[in-house]
């Protein structure tokens, strides 16, 4: 069964936390449309979703930074943030699954670990809010490291999604698949608040007009530089590139909301 | 400096609600569980923002710490204005 949806989206914690902080006509305009995508995920029926994402610091320390880790729990908890205005609640996983991509993964050149306890952060518990309501569709994660140096190239997370979107595409089970993080953002930092909207833009070109050999250059001097710390996390929408290439990117939405620090950006994949 | 002890020290805290609880119970005794300068413990039981991100604690275990703390988006942001 080819998979059965996909889309990125960012996932900046203002959207819950600080909703109101926004402009309003903004906040409508994203958060309308992030629903929006929610249904069409429902209605594409998926029996679980692979999620693509990343966290901070929710399970990861500097005593063992995986590049890429993927989750076979049975259910996993969140969000650890008791400020984000999310009820806490257990999303459940599938470890079988998971454990098939993880075998799949090491007979086809790709090493990643695996964890039987994740906690989630906002990074993946926000998206699912707007995307899986109830949390009812089983999730197994998938974190790419885009949080602290040294982060796995952009070209290896296309790559990767590469290759999980060939694994994925054969499976029995109806798979949506979803990315989570950026655009630009400080999250943080002292330029906290400050949005690269040009690089947004350029970065969302490049990913509706299909253009996969500039998605793989990006380099890890350039995001810094242009689209901070928490742009980092494009890997994982470069990882979905690949994951559906041969999709057609359609841009949803792009919000620079300056009260949630991030340039916003919600797109969906077309066969 | 032992930024690695500091670090993991707002790590537990940002990530496990039983640990933030001890913490919130006696934060002195809880900062005495990890190796930290003086300075380091004054900064981390004052939620000094200015200092701890001077001391190279990553942005994204210093804002949700300081959330925690209920330190607004503008006081943070006072609190590190000119280390653009």
């Amino acid at each position: 069964m080819p998979i059965v949806f996909a889309c990125a989206a960012s996932h900046a914690p203002g959207m819950t936390a600080w909703t109101e902080a926004a402009p309003k006509q903004q906040a409508d305009n994203f958060l309308e449309n992030y629903h929006k995508l929610g249904f069409r995920l429902a209605e594409s029926k998926p029996d679980v979703i692979v999620a693509l994402t990343v966290e901070h610091w929710a399970n990861f320390f500097l005593n063992s930074m995986p590049s890429f880790c993927i989750g076979r729990a049975d259910h996993y908890d969140g969000p650890i943030e008791e400020w984000l205005r999310i009820p806490k609640a257990r999303v459940p996983g599938d470890a079988e699954l998971a454990n098939e991509i993880i075998d799949a993964c090491l007979q086809g050149g790709f090493d990643p670990t695996f964890s039987d306890e994740l906690l989630l952060d906002h990074a993946t518990f926000l998206p699912l809010h707007f995307l899986n309501a109830n949390f009812a569709i089983p999730v197994v994660p998938v974190i790419l490291n885009a949080l602290t140096p040294p982060m796995p190239t952009a070209k290896r997370c296309f790559a990767f999604g590469q290759f999980l979107g060939r694994s994925l595409d054969q499976h029995s089970k109806r798979i949506a698949i979803i990315a989570t993080g950026g655009l630009s953002h400080w999250p943080g930092e002292a330029k906290h608040g400050t949005i690269n909207i040009p690089f947004d833009k350029t970065f969302l070109q490049n990913l509706t007009a299909g253009d996969h050999a500039r998605l793989t250059r990006y380099t890890h001097e350039e995001i810094s530089r242009e689209a901070g710390s928490g742009g980092h996390e494009i890997r994982t929408w470069i990882a979905l590139a690949g994951a559906v290439e041969g999709w057609k990117a359609e841009l949803i939405a792009y919000e620079p909301v300056v009260p949630w620090a991030t340039g916003c950006g919600l797109v969906t994949f077309h066969h | 400096m032992s930024l690695y002890q500091l670090q993991k020290f707002i790590y537990h805290v940002n990530r496990d609600a039983a640990q933030r609880e001890r913490y919130r119970q006696d934060p002195t005794a809880f900062v005495k569980n990890y190796e930290l300068t003086e300075a380091e413990a004054k900064a981390a039981l004052d939620v000094d923002v200015r200092t701890l991100y001077s001391m190279g604690v990553h942005s994204l275990l210093l804002r949700p710490f300081t959330l925690l703390h209920k330190i607004s988006n503008e006081d943070y942001a006072k609190a590190l204005k000119g280390l653009e």
